[in-house]
């Protein structure tokens, strides 16, 4: 286990030594923008689907998250949220925490929403609930937890907390509250909080000193150390789901809900409010980021109510290069060139990121309906999960 | 000029471009139409109205500047037009005398609404059930009756393609002699249910407004937005929400106009006691009930359950109608099915033809309302029909709540004998606002 370690930190001069130099240690991956570097694996496969192994983790539609050889994701059945940590190479189950939680089926099946985040030794959750805890990463051992709803005095938002727990220094920034919250990974103290106003659902994104991330009204930009607001870009958007994470792209942020709002390129002007370059009804992302590639963005257009197509936009423009009918809430993510999605029927379909169009070389139906979270790659395996809750990762190596 | 005058001047010019204009003016005025309650189904009508053509989107009025904001968005989108806002729906009623209002508030708005719409002269569609309680139902169709407008009620199952085919079905003899209707709807669910924080109301949302006639209850996610359906001082529960459209599908069906006697059970086992306190709350309609309609020639029965909806009943929403040769189902997503009982009967099918992505008939609906307003024919979700349909549920919630059988009498619209029973077909108002007078 030291060995390893070592190897890893070396790795940060040549990740191809370390085993693990490809994880995907927290929501949208390395760089929390949807992409991973990987390369060395396979985009097509002959008869049936490589399935490395399968498991079931509950209701609901958490992310996984990969590190150092565990897997980890959460999920909701019997009256209890339960996180779930693998052996990613072998899905043996390492370990579980359970505790109590409601299923929350408001206007859809209910259960967990969120992503946890691995950072070391340790496992960072935030539940819709606001159940906020910190995990070994080894044994799921409670090292401190705590509920931050009521902590803060933050209400829950309607569909509870999703965004995931980002690590910055020797804290924690959290989607809580009108402008986030921040709490000492350590130990869990409250650090500082903002006004008891509904979150949205994204999940807070690093710019410099800042994170941005939508609130019920608009996407925020605070000093993680200090919870001082920079700005905020004001953002309405139905029921206060602002749910996808910025997408950074140059100087420039990329943001977009659903509902019929639409999509917007902000022009970053570090701690003075952005301004506005365009704004597009092309792409409007209800649930997952879009993902930026050479120029140009690929997401999902539309909400979970219809089938939404998938798309890819021109950055400069905001102007639809084509657009791909049928795909669903579903999600995907670029590794080395190529879009892995996930559609919203569960069909994974892999094709390289162009913006002539969207031609696949493979297509494998994993499971079936709804799968509106966007898989994970994470050292040659491919996470897929639905709604109810299956789990099915795919060995490309 | 009067009309009539330049018409004939141009008539007589005989030329195209003095004609020109004039052609175009000839195309029928727009109707002038407003939204009060500006959320999601408020929003889905209103989208119908721009489709039809017919319909300038002239103003909205919602107590939530922020639905409002959203919503004038959305109608820019969609017709070009920027409607003018409104927070309070009377101000906007006597300011732009609309043709036609769209109410989409929660159920215990939508008498007062309902009223003052008609009274400003409107045409109005307005969502099911009509009232909260039985007499504010009356005074709408009162109301209805003495403007002589046309008043459409949301009951899209009253024009959706299969409930008609099935009807016809039905009504051919197909399934025999029916003795008995169950309509049911049925959900998966958990319990017991967790209250939620009483919260300060979202900026800009006046609060207070929306409660009106109700009682002030403490803001709550519960509550809005869609969870008021399961509270009862603004809605009644699955009962009045999805039960009115199958009892209404009942009255098509039977030609009988009211049930003689009625009596409903029903609780919160599974998802426990109500609680509203100070710090939080629960919804408080039950997570269940079964409530039995004793007809003239038939029984009917409805259940609704928010526990324990899965496969082992084939049909999780509708109605079945249990005829001396089969059985048929009229349902929502799953069309219409015939089971035969008889020996060599023939299953017989149809898909549903609904809107998505929320499963409805508005379109042809509010096609219907716009050839009632041009005096073509009469709605066919009218006050009169929606009324007696909308009364169902209430009559059912009134017999849940006394514990007792209640009989109904429909001429006198009163529950015979039972005081406390009939003292329930009203209710207090919180003031200012008035209960409307029958």
């Amino acid at each position: 286990m030291i060995l390893r370690r070592s190897l890893c930190l070396l790795a940060l001069a040549n990740a191809a030594v370390c085993a693990h130099a490809a994880d995907w240690p927290n929501f949208r991956g390395p760089t929390r923008n949807g992409i991973s570097v990987e390369k060395g694996w396979r985009t097509t496969w002959p008869g049936d689907m490589p399935v490395a192994w399968k498991a079931e983790v509950g209701l609901g539609f958490s992310s996984v998250v990969v590190s150092e050889g565990r897997a980890a994701t959460a999920g909701y059945a019997d009256g209890k949220d339960g996180v779930f940590c693998f052996d990613a190479a072998s899905g043996a189950v390492l370990w579980t925490h359970r505790y109590p939680a409601e299923l929350g089926d408001k206007f859809y099946e209910g259960g967990t929403t969120g992503t946890p985040t691995f950072e070391g030794s340790r496992l960072y959750w935030l539940s819709r609930w606001g159940n906020l805890m910190c995990l070994e990463a080894a044994t799921g051992r409670v090292v401190w937890e705590k509920n931050i709803a009521q902590e803060t005095g933050a209400p829950i938002p309607t569909w509870g907390y999703t965004g995931a727990p980002l690590v910055h220094g020797d804290l924690l920034v959290l989607n809580v509250g009108d402008a986030g919250t921040a709490v000492e990974k350590a130990t869990g103290r409250l650090v500082w909080k903002s006004e008891a106003k509904d979150a949205g659902y994204s999940t807070p994104f690093p710019l410099g000193n800042l994170a941005m991330f939508g609130n019920a009204k608009s996407y925020v930009a605070v000093n993680m150390q200090t919870g001082a607001e920079a700005w905020r870009f004001r953002w309405l958007t139905e029921y206060g789901v602002n749910a996808a994470d910025p997408v950074l792209a140059g100087g420039d942020v990329f943001i977009s809900s659903g509902y019929g709002k639409g999509g917007a390129r902000l022009k970053l002007q570090g701690t003075q409010p952005p301004e506005e370059v365009w704004k597009t009804k092309a792409l409007r992302t209800q649930l997952n980021a879009a993902v930026f590639h050479e120029g140009y963005l690929y997401g999902v257009d539309g909400d979970t109510t219809q089938k939404s197509p998938l798309k890819c936009i021109d950055f400069a423009t905001g102007e639809e290069k084509w657009s791909e009918s049928g795909f669903g809430s579903g999600g995907l993510v670029i590794v080395d060139g190529n879009l892995v999605a996930l559609s919203g029927m569960g069909e994974v379909m892999i094709a390289p990121a162009s913006p002539s169009g969207f031609k696949t070389s493979a297509r494998t139906q994993v499971f079936g309906p709804k799968s509106w979270t966007a898989p994970v790659f994470a050292n040659g395996l491919l996470y897929c999960r639905n709604g109810r809750g299956e789990l099915v990762v795919l060995n490309l190596k | 000029m009067k009309r009539r005058q330049f018409l004939q001047y141009a008539a007589l010019s005989g030329t195209s471009t003095f004609l020109a204009p004039f052609v175009r003016s000839a195309e029928p005025r727009k109707l002038r139409t407003a939204l009060i309650g500006s959320g999601w189904w408020g929003k889905n009508i209103l989208k119908e109205a721009l489709a039809s053509g017919r319909c300038l989107p002239v103003a909205l009025a919602d107590v939530d500047a922020n639905a409002l904001e959203i919503a004038a968005d959305q109608v820019q989108d969609l017709s070009g037009h920027k409607p003018k806002l409104y927070r309070d729906y009377r101000e906007l009623l006597a300011k732009e005398k609309p043709d036609v209002v769209i109410i989409a508030t929660p159920d215990h708005w939508h008498a007062l609404n309902t009223i003052e719409a008609l009274k400003a002269g409107a045409h109005v569609f307005v969502e099911k059930p009509t009232g909260h309680t039985v007499n504010e139902s009356r005074a709408m169709l009162k109301a209805a009756v003495e403007s002589g407008r046309v008043v459409q009620v949301g009951l899209h199952r009253r024009i959706g393609p299969h409930h008609v085919s099935g009807m016809k079905f039905l009504k051919s003899g197909a399934v025999g002699d029916v003795g008995m209707v169950r309509l049911f709807a049925h959900s998966p669910g958990d319990g017991p249910e967790k209250p939620a924080p009483n919260e300060k109301a979202p900026d800009g949302m006046d609060w207070d407004f929306w409660c009106g006639p109700a009682p002030l209850r403490p803001f709550s996610k519960k509550l809005h937005p869609g969870g008021w359906r399961n509270t009862l001082d603004f809605a009644n529960g699955t009962l009045g929400d999805w039960g009115v459209h199958w009892l209404d599908q009942v009255l098509w069906w039977s030609g009988e106009q009211y049930p003689k006697r009625i009596f409903c059970a029903g609780g919160r086992p599974v998802l426990g006691g109500a609680v509203l306190n100070d710090k939080e709350q629960t919804s408080d309609a039950p997570d269940h009930q079964v409530a039995t309609y004793e007809f003239e020639k038939f029984t009917c029965i409805w259940e609704h359950r928010r526990f324990a909806g899965n496969d082992t009943e084939k049909h999780k929403i509708g109605s079945y109608y249990y005829g001396t040769k089969g059985v048929l189902h009229i349902g929502w997503k799953d069309g219409w099915t015939f089971y035969p009982t008889t020996k060599g009967g023939k299953m017989e099918h149809e898909d549903s033809q609904l809107q998505e992505p929320d499963g409805h008939n508005i379109q042809i609906l509010w096609a219907d309302f716009l050839e009632a307003i041009d005096g073509r024919k009469k709605p066919v979700a009218s006050i009169e029909l929606a009324h007696r349909s909308s009364v169902l549920p209430l009559l059912g919630m009134i017999s849940w709540r006394t514990g007792r059988s209640i009989q109904w009498d429909a001429a006198k619209e009163q529950i015979i004998g039972d005081p406390a029973a009939n003292a329930l077909l009203s209710r207090p108002y919180r003031g200012p606002w008035v209960y409307p007078s029958v």
